[in-house]
């Protein structure tokens, strides 16, 4: 499944565009800023742990580890990174956010149209006319289902009917 | 002996009340409707499907997860053998010549010894969990802090060498596992721990929600970015009883599997994931002709299915005894245990023995009821199949989203989803595999727990865990399977393994 390595990479650049490395860059970022986090819990002793000493030793052994995949990038190459897109990311994350933020204050009623709508845009063939449908048969049935027939406490409408 | 048949007896006299029928019924085929959409697999399913639960008490709820896990398993392999397109890593191998089948004309056939092997294997394993349960589960009362961790770590071990691509990297995604683990209150000193002042992380991040960013969201970024492949199998799915000779042909792999999958799904670590891989090459060295797998051979279907779904079922004997879940389905179990105020460990056998083999038994029954629900439903499924992505992903993403508002109905469960779904996309491009990750979040908060009463009790000597015999003996047999994944020529031979 993984495309073989395309041997070591010349430039910085080229470095950039590889999967090791980049990957071992996240992963040392990232244990750094959990160290920053973790500063000012306590680490206890062995007898007594306090609540600092398992993420400031677990940053630290990630950090080295990624460190090493840094090199392993470095030395061998590795994989080259697959091509990254906008917009599926960008329109699927969106709708997830924008259906966290509608489904308090809209309800069901809008927040499940809205998520259709806008993470069809992640797709590239759009149909509106077709979304628009699925939008507000799937939201009535999903009504159904949640609402009357589980009882969930999902908002519906607040703003039209109260709850 | 008599234990066991009055235990099962207590079991089916649970289950087979109408409701839970019913609600065993009603798991079964939603999870097939679920499972069977294309690259939603039964972490998402469960994930997904966990709020339909909440208002049934606490046996009911249980045996219709359990229900939805082998409905979203048997939809996974539908999908696999009708389009090509495996909902999770495990029904790969069934893919290959399920689907050769298919092409061929006899889907009907490839979904049927599926469903026939999956019924078997679900039957011994039901035998092997009642039988093993009750004995595994005095052991456990005799576990302490230091052997509860030694059992962990040699689980996390197992994840690593289980896992695909290098050592190192699924090294890496355990400890960022337990990393994530260690966010929200301190258990003793009650602190909070890396929230970022986010109110709403002091409860920790939440099994559910890591899983469907991770698994069900960036599956759906993932297929979105590779243009549709799918071959929706045209033309009839032709006859679904195998003939006496498709029989004759799938008993010894099923058999052979069902015993793999079995020893397989117990080991802690999720060594489930490995049974179908195992139980397909042991049939391609063993066969007379090996040209003819990934060509519609039917044991290549049968074995593997059959593997799958014993490793699937016996995955519950750690979770049920030990109170430790071996992969993602059996943390998710754990989330709808604790929601129903049941804490998952040897406890719950003696404590609440209706719930523990009234869900036993519904297994066996879950597993009956998927053959007769799902043979005559094949044309539904088909049919769903032909939705276009383009369509079935905005509907997905929607049942994602209100699942996961619905465990707490907090809306911050969504945006964490969102998050996760971003780095869970990220892991892919990087090359690097969750599965790791989840098992050592999943681990994270109970070994952080036991490792400190452990040390607590040693007054901080490490040497407590080489004393004690179980746990010195768990600890060196996870050491040693991670020293031999590393040797070079292990190291060759597992590369091979993966790739086929």
């Amino acid at each position: 499944m993984r495309e073989a390595g395309a041997g070591r990479p010349r430039s910085w650049t080229a470095l950039l565009a590889r999967q090791d490395f980049l990957g071992g860059m996240v992963g040392i970022a990232g244990s750094a800023f959990v160290f920053w986090q973790a500063a000012d819990l306590p680490i206890g002793t062995m007898g007594g742990m306090g609540p600092g000493m398992l993420p400031k030793t677990l940053a630290v052994a990630l950090a080295v580890l990624s460190a090493l995949l840094v090199v392993d990038g470095v030395a061998e190459g590795g994989p080259v990174l697959e091509r990254w897109t906008i917009r599926g990311p960008l329109f699927v994350l969106g709708a997830v956010v924008v259906f966290g933020l509608a489904v308090r204050p809209l309800g069901l009623v809008v927040a499940g149209p809205l998520a259709i709508v806008i993470s069809a845009l992640a797709s590239s063939e759009v149909r509106w006319k077709e979304t628009i449908l699925v939008g507000v048969v799937v939201t009535a049935f999903c009504i159904g289902l949640f609402k009357f027939a589980l009882g969930l406490p999902i908002p519906l409408a607040p703003w039209l009917i109260g709850y | 002996m008599f234990d066991l048949i009055g235990n099962l007896g207590l079991g089916f006299a649970t289950a087979l009340t109408p409701t839970n029928l019913a609600l065993c019924f009603l798991g079964c085929l939603v999870g097939t409707l679920i499972g069977v959409l294309p690259g939603v697999g039964p972490i998402a399913t469960i994930a997904m499907l966990l709020p339909l639960t909440f208002k049934v008490e606490p046996t009911g709820a249980l045996i219709m997860l359990a229900g939805i896990y082998y409905g979203a398993q048997y939809g996974g392999s539908t999908t696999a053998i009708l389009i090509n397109v495996p909902g999770e890593a495990t029904a790969v191998v069934t893919a290959l010549d399920g689907h050769a089948m298919a092409r061929q004309g006899h889907a009907g056939i490839a979904l049927g010894i599926a469903a026939l092997g999956s019924f078997f294997a679900g039957t011994v394993a039901t035998l092997v969990i009642a039988a093993i349960g009750a004995p595994l589960t005095r052991l456990a009362l005799l576990f302490g802090p230091a052997e509860y961790f030694g059992l962990m770590v040699l689980g996390l071990g197992l994840a690593i060498v289980l896992a695909r691509g290098s050592v190192l990297k699924a090294v890496i995604m355990v400890l960022s596992g337990l990393l994530l683990s260690t966010i929200g209150t301190d258990l003793e000193t009650g602190q909070e721990r890396l929230t970022l002042g986010i109110a709403e992380l002091s409860d920790g991040i939440d099994f559910a929600v890591l899983a469907m960013g991770v698994f069900g969201i960036a599956e759906i970024l993932r297929n979105l970015e590779n243009p549709e492949t799918r071959d929706v199998v045209r033309g009839a799915i032709g006859r679904l009883l195998p003939s006496a000779a498709d029989l004759r042909k799938s008993f010894g792999p099923i058999v052979r599997a069902t015993g793999l999958g079995s020893v397989l799904g117990i080991l802690p670590g999720n060594g489930a994931v490995l049974a179908p891989f195992a139980s397909y090459t042991l049939e391609k060295k063993l066969a007379r002709d090996p040209s003819r797998f990934g060509k519609g051979a039917i044991e290549g279907v049968a074995g593997p299915e059959a593997a799958n779904n014993a490793g699937a079922q016996t995955a519950f004997i750690p979770l049920l005894t030990l109170g430790i879940p071996p992969n993602a389905v059996m943390a998710l179990m754990v989330g709808a245990m604790t929601i129903h105020g049941i804490i998952p460990g040897p406890q719950v056998m003696t404590k609440n023995p209706t719930l523990f083999w009234g869900m036993i038994a519904s297994m066996w029954i879950g597993n009956l009821m998927l053959l007769v629900i799902n043979l005559p439903l094949i044309g539904l499924w088909v049919r769903l199949l032909k939705v276009p992505y383009r369509l079935m992903f905005t509907v997905i993403l929607l049942f994602c989203c209100i699942g996961i508002y619905s465990i707490n109905n907090n809306p911050w469960d969504v945006y964490f989803t969102a998050f996760f779904g971003l780095a869970g996309y990220m892991l892919i491009k990087f090359g690097l595999e969750p599965a790791p990750m989840l098992l050592g979040f999943v681990l994270g908060r109970l070994m952080e727990e036991k490792l400190r009463q452990a040390l607590a009790l040693s007054e901080g000597s490490f040497m407590t865990f080489v004393e004690r015999p179980v746990s010195a003996v768990l600890l060196v047999i996870a050491l040693a399977i991670m020293v031999i994944a590393v040797l070079p020529a292990v190291r060759k031979g597992r590369e091979e393994a993966f790739r086929e």
